[in-house]
């Protein structure tokens, strides 16, 4: 049987990767050094599949089609569209059909009607975590796309649905394979908005002192109280709420929080220790 | 609940890839025809009115039109906070 070995969660601001050359040396170490240290745990566990959970900024959807839910099921997935990614190196990225096939059927199974692309193009969300861990090589990732960019978006309390859903279909999937988990996005950020460039420190703080505490009710109450009032790009949080779901919800260990106005982000790095698996076959 | 407008939004989506970026900013009349804009829409769009259009599009999309379109970053963020 499968097994979770890992649940992590990073940021993605693209000027991480476009803008890498202005940032002075010690913001340069620091970000590394976060997250280098996620792609060590994430090495150390040995995984054989990573499912990732990002946001699609608008490479793969358009508003005549945009999914709020989609797995990629595919055997190959595009690399990132952005320019300033050209350095990433993986023009494509394995898939893992066989276990995304198995995550879809479990959730058509319970209720829940995700969308399917059988080619995903994997944009900054998905490959800056993977190309600043440093992971090398890759191993197959199977993307979960969770719109946070227009709404309206999943509920707080579906995305822990989700994380839920995603731990069942990890211990019922029959292959003895390792898989980790990765939240792709966030902490707070406003971007093409009035706001632009807003850092909302006391958000953060909030999400991070609910995550570290675990449970869900907590979590969903502060996040349905406080993310309306945050900028447009803190809903990413909401890849975070998912991880948090997937690892049964104990609280998580901060790697680093930076607010970095160079990027516009309020960046988070954390790991959670998986619980041990409540679902059967 | 805010209002969306279709044809400038694909606009916006589409400027994203780099050729078309490019003719875009080589002839913006010609690359505005084919969209249909409304004719307030259009003329916000022609004369960068950055307050005029940010209501009517997703602000990712916005964000990425003033990179596809050539605004420097700064003027954007002098336009967008008003």
């Amino acid at each position: 049987m499968a097994k979770l070995v890992g649940v992590y969660a990073a940021s993605h601001a693209p000027l991480l990767a476009r803008d890498w050359h202005l940032f002075d040396e010690p913001l340069k170490a620091q970000v590394s050094a976060a997250y280098r240290e996620l792609g060590a745990r994430l090495n150390a566990a040995q995984a054989d599949i990573v499912v990732e959970i990002a946001p699609d900024h608008w490479s793969n959807f358009f508003i005549d089609n945009l999914p709020n839910v989609c797995i990629g099921v595919g055997a190959t997935h595009d690399g990132p569209p952005e320019p300033f990614l050209k350095d990433f190196g993986h023009p494509t990225l394995a898939g893992e059909p066989q276990f995304a096939m198995h995550l879809l059927e479990t959730a058509l199974a319970q209720g829940f009607e995700p969308s399917v692309s059988h080619r995903l193009a994997l944009d900054h969300g998905f490959c800056i975590p993977l190309w600043r861990m440093e992971l090398e090589p890759l191993p197959p990732i199977v993307p979960i796309v969770i719109n946070s960019l227009e709404p309206p978006m999943p509920t707080i309390a579906r995305c822990v649905a989700w994380g839920n859903l995603l731990a069942q279909a990890i211990a019922s999937y029959p292959v003895d394979a390792r898989i980790a988990v990765v939240a792709s996005g966030g902490l707070s950020h406003s971007i093409g908005e009035a706001t632009m460039g807003a850092i909302d420190e006391t958000f953060d703080a909030g999400c991070i002192r609910a995550f570290e505490a675990g449970g869900e009710p907590a979590i969903v109450d502060f996040l349905d109280r406080a993310l309306p009032l945050a900028g447009n790009g803190s809903h990413e949080v909401r890849n975070w709420v998912t991880a948090h779901a997937v690892a049964g919800s104990r609280g998580f260990e901060l790697i680093a929080y930076m607010a970095i106005p160079e990027v516009y982000v309020g960046c988070g790095w954390a790991a959670w220790s998986p619980a041990e698996q409540p679902y059967g076959p | 609940m805010k209002r969306t407008d279709y044809a400038l939004s694909k606009l916006f989506f589409d400027l994203q890839s780099a050729p078309a970026a490019a003719a875009y900013r080589a002839d913006r009349a010609a690359v505005l025809e084919r969209y249909g804009l409304e004719p307030a829409v259009r003329a916000a769009v022609l004369a960068d009115d950055i307050a005029a259009i940010a209501p009517l599009v997703n602000p990712y999309l916005l964000r990425y039109y003033c990179t596809a379109s050539g605004m420097p970053e700064a003027e954007f963020l002098e336009k967008i906070r008003g």
